[in-house]
């Protein structure tokens, strides 16, 4: 297995399926086995080369677990590993429904502030926010799965939005924390 | 890969060679060295049967004294005596302004980046001193244990950026002790934690010291300790309590001048006593006595609450942000590991039992729990215990990135991510023919790099001029799993390179790491408009670059006199717009500028067509936006 880690895809080097439904808890265990194999921790007696080899092969697996574990990262690493590079930041069409959408989404954050009980607002908001997501992740799935290319790309770009206004939530309410603790 | 053979783990030990290996705890007030004899982990004494060594050198005539007996001279002589070192490891002289308010150093004018404390033996550096108190805990162990040193691993908040890591390395190179590896003190805790109670599950190990504080969100399991988040403030600790309790004996006794060093030391000596004593007792008599000054008061455990409580507040906001980012809710949290010396404060105890709605684990003696931990790591380390199944897995505390144009920060590895790591980003030039590009690492969560600490500078020189955009620059970030950080960097279409071992270039500005953070999230909202704005005026400056030197090589073949001049307009309008704070008129303006554009573009598209084949480039103008290209 050592022998490989390097040259193998991240499904490969995790022993999954090609596909964008992953079992996580299979990343989990089989993180923590390939861990066991290769951390520098056990070549801490080592010759240098062998520890170089330990750190390399340790971040890649580490960066394979990350990209699995992120419905947008995996998304994107399935379409390169089927040879389309997208390079998201540069694509601008978009459907208007959905920008609307998010538009309204942004207007909300802002009004939260004034609401009674705003962290509880937040919440609700990154609960309806994670629903949607999983329905986005569906259809990226099937839309891969249909090998339509340019549909999953779309779904990836939506999915980014999600994963933006789910940060925005976030430090909205780390905000609204800080504030509440001084 | 297949020439090189991977060992079973310990396998080239011989069995039933035991080396010595021990763990160090390198405190701010304390620091101590454990080790595993014969199956059972212990701390080591001094002959006086004392585990705790004092971190504290005294710089006398000629002799240096470490612990104790430094301890003795710390009131009398405290310009020599130097205290609470490890809050200076790994800062610049800027960083030293805000944290000498507390212990009054003088510091020796130099012109490195290194601030130097001025002794009667002479100027010494943190990690000069740091070394000192390694070399006692190293001569301890060697005279316990009768033997040399295979290594050790050696404790350090798990905030602590590269610059300090750095430093604390060096410390233990200076001191001549080989370094295992350098372990995140809470997660030394949880491992001498969940090894004792054998517990499995989602910890926190809440990690107050005595000036810094640390929070590790740890999945355990299996004997693998996997850290999930970690957050906290390098320079909040016990120390900073006494200071409070002491500015209020100041306030109180209505001293006037007590910015004398022997006299401030004092008054900080009292106000821990008085401290320490209020975990027992109501109330604790303070008795100021010295050349100067008399006064006697008594301070309240209502009135300590008051003076503390919103430095606990404080670190239950770094408690918040970790568990978030480790996704965790704290229903899902077993158990909550106290440790550190100021976790013995009756406060403390109070508002993270509140805050994480959890009585939390006291057993374990705060100050020796780290030091057990490392020890435990180190044994399996140096090969004693091949068959172990224990394993660390850390992360990152703080992002690391580098500057980009417009002084912006591109984050290359973001905090919170499992060690060792690498990642790659790619960039590009800016201008045609550039030969050249610096690279500036930084480590924060801020957008500017005003705002971050600055590592590291470097140049990748002599690549071959090409057309802006057109070079490829591969910046790599290795991190290993000290946490400590190499940057190189490579153009890929020659081949040309540069790598560099991050060593602190200089210290922070007076921001500290932990304001950093949180300014990161009051400031999302600015950062964003200004982040907009410099990206927008950057484009402008592109579009003008590109635009000028196009009409230079053939503007006046290909266009007509009007069509010059319509383009000369545009080009105005946004020469003036850029300065001004607007984004979107900018974004106006470049579109506009553009739009004339469009035909020369074509024309010069083909006209370049035939250039193209004599091995010119076409790629000046109108070339895609390339100054960032995506993760890799």
């Amino acid at each position: 297995m050592s022998k490989d880690i390097l040259s193998s895809n991240f499904f490969e080097l995790f022993e999954l399926p090609v596909s964008y439904q992953v079992d996580l808890s299979q990343i989990q265990k089989k993180y923590m086995d390939l861990q066991k194999q290769v951390h520098p921790d056990k070549f801490a007696n080592a010759s240098d080369a062998e520890k170089r080899l330990s750190m390399q092969q340790t971040s890649w697996i580490n960066e394979a677990q990350t990209t699995l574990k992120d419905p947008v990262l995996r998304a994107t690493y399935l379409l390169k590993l089927k040879g389309t590079d997208i390079n998201l930041e540069n694509e601008t069409t978009m459907d208007a429904a959905f920008l609307m959408q998010q538009l309204e989404m942004r207007e909300r954050l802002e009004r939260i502030r004034k609401e009674d009980d705003p962290l509880s607002a937040l919440d609700a908001m990154a609960k309806e926010l994670k629903t949607s997501t999983q329905d986005m992740m569906a259809a990226f799935s099937e839309a891969y799965e249909a090998g339509q290319i340019d549909d999953a790309r779309e779904w990836i770009r939506k999915l980014q939005f999600m994963q933006k206004a789910k940060k925005e939530i976030d430090s909205m309410s780390a905000e609204i924390e800080d504030e509440l603790m001084s | 890969m297949a020439l090189l053979q991977i060992a079973e783990p310990g396998q080239a030990t011989t069995a039933h060679q035991h080396r010595l290996a021990v763990g160090i705890d390198l405190g701010t007030t304390n620091s101590l060295v454990a080790t595993v004899r014969s199956g059972e982990v212990d701390t080591l004494p001094d002959e006086n049967g004392k585990h705790l060594l004092p971190s504290i050198v005294h710089y006398g005539e000629d002799e240096i004294l470490v612990g104790e007996k430094a301890q003795q001279c710390s009131v009398t002589d405290p310009l020599n005596t130097i205290v609470s070192v490890k809050r200076f490891m790994g800062r610049g002289a800027e960083d030293i302004a805000v944290e000498d308010a507390h212990y009054s150093y003088t510091f020796a004018e130099t012109d490195s980046a290194v601030p130097r404390i001025k002794t009667r033996g002479g100027d010494v550096s943190a990690v000069e001193v740091s070394a000192e108190i390694l070399k006692a805990l190293k001569q301890r162990a060697i005279k316990t244990l009768g033997d040399e040193l295979s290594g050790a691993v050696i404790t350090v908040p798990a905030y602590f950026d590269d610059a300090q890591r750095q430093a604390t390395k060096d410390a233990a190179k200076l001191a001549d002790i080989k370094v295992l590896r350098l372990l995140n003190e809470p997660t030394a805790a949880a491992v001498a934690y969940g090894l004792d109670t054998g517990n499995e599950g989602v910890i926190a190990v809440y990690d107050l010291g005595g000036g810094t504080f640390d929070i590790s969100i740890l999945r355990l399991n299996k004997g693998v300790f996997e850290v999930l988040a970690t957050g906290g403030n390098s320079s909040l600790g016990g120390d900073d309590f006494d200071y409070v309790i002491a500015q209020w004996v100041i306030e109180q006794a209505d001293f006037s001048d007590a910015d004398q060093p022997a006299f401030k030391r004092l008054i900080m000596q009292q106000a821990r006593a008085a401290k320490e004593a209020l975990a027992e007792q109501e109330s604790a008599l303070i008795n100021i006595e010295s050349d100067n000054a008399n006064w006697q008061g008594t301070l309240d455990r209502e009135t300590l609450k008051e003076l503390l409580t919103p430095l606990v507040k404080k670190t239950l906001m770094s408690c918040r942000r970790a568990l978030r980012d480790a996704d965790v809710e704290n229903e899902a949290i077993n158990e909550v590991v106290m440790v550190g010396g100021s976790t013995r404060t009756l406060i403390v105890r109070e508002m993270v039992s509140d805050f994480f709605q959890r009585e939390p684990l006291t057993s374990i003696d705060p100050d020796k729990v780290v030091a057990t931990g490392a020890a435990l790591q180190a044994d399996v380390l140096v090969g004693n215990k091949p068959d172990d199944e224990m394993l660390l897995l850390d992360v990152i505390p703080l992002s690391l990135g580098i500057e980009t144009m417009g002084g912006l920060i591109e984050k290359i590895i973001h905090r919170n991510t499992a060690i060792p790591v690498a990642k790659a980003q790619d960039f590009t030039t800016y201008k045609d023919g550039q030969t050249a590009m610096a690279v500036h690492v930084l480590q924060g969560e801020r957008e500017l790099v005003s705002d971050c600490r600055s590592l590291a500078r470097f140049e990748l020189r002599g690549f071959p001029p090409q057309v802006a955009g057109a070079a490829r620059i591969r910046v790599t970030f290795q991190v290993d799993a000290d946490g400590l950080l190499i940057v190189s960097a490579r153009e890929e279409n020659s081949g040309v390179e540069a790598s560099v071992d991050v060593k602190p270039s200089y210290g922070l500005s007076d921001n500290e790491i932990e304001t950093m953070l949180r300014d990161s999230i009051e400031h999302a909202e600015d950062d964003m408009v200004s982040r907009n704005l410099r990206e927008q005026q950057v484009e402008a400056d592109r579009v003008l670059e590109a635009l000028d030197s196009a009409l230079a090589v053939d503007g006046e073949q290909l266009l007509s006199e009007d069509e010059m001049a319509k383009i000369q307009a545009a080009r105005q309008v946004l020469v003036e717009t850029k300065t001004a704070s607007d984004v979107e008129n900018i974004r106006k303006a470049i579109k506009q500028l553009e739009a004339t554009c469009e035909d020369y573009v074509a024309r010069r598209m083909n006209s370049n067509i035939k250039t193209a084949m004599q091995g010119h480039s076409i790629e000046e103008y109108a070339s895609d936006k390339k100054s960032e290209v995506g993760e890799t």
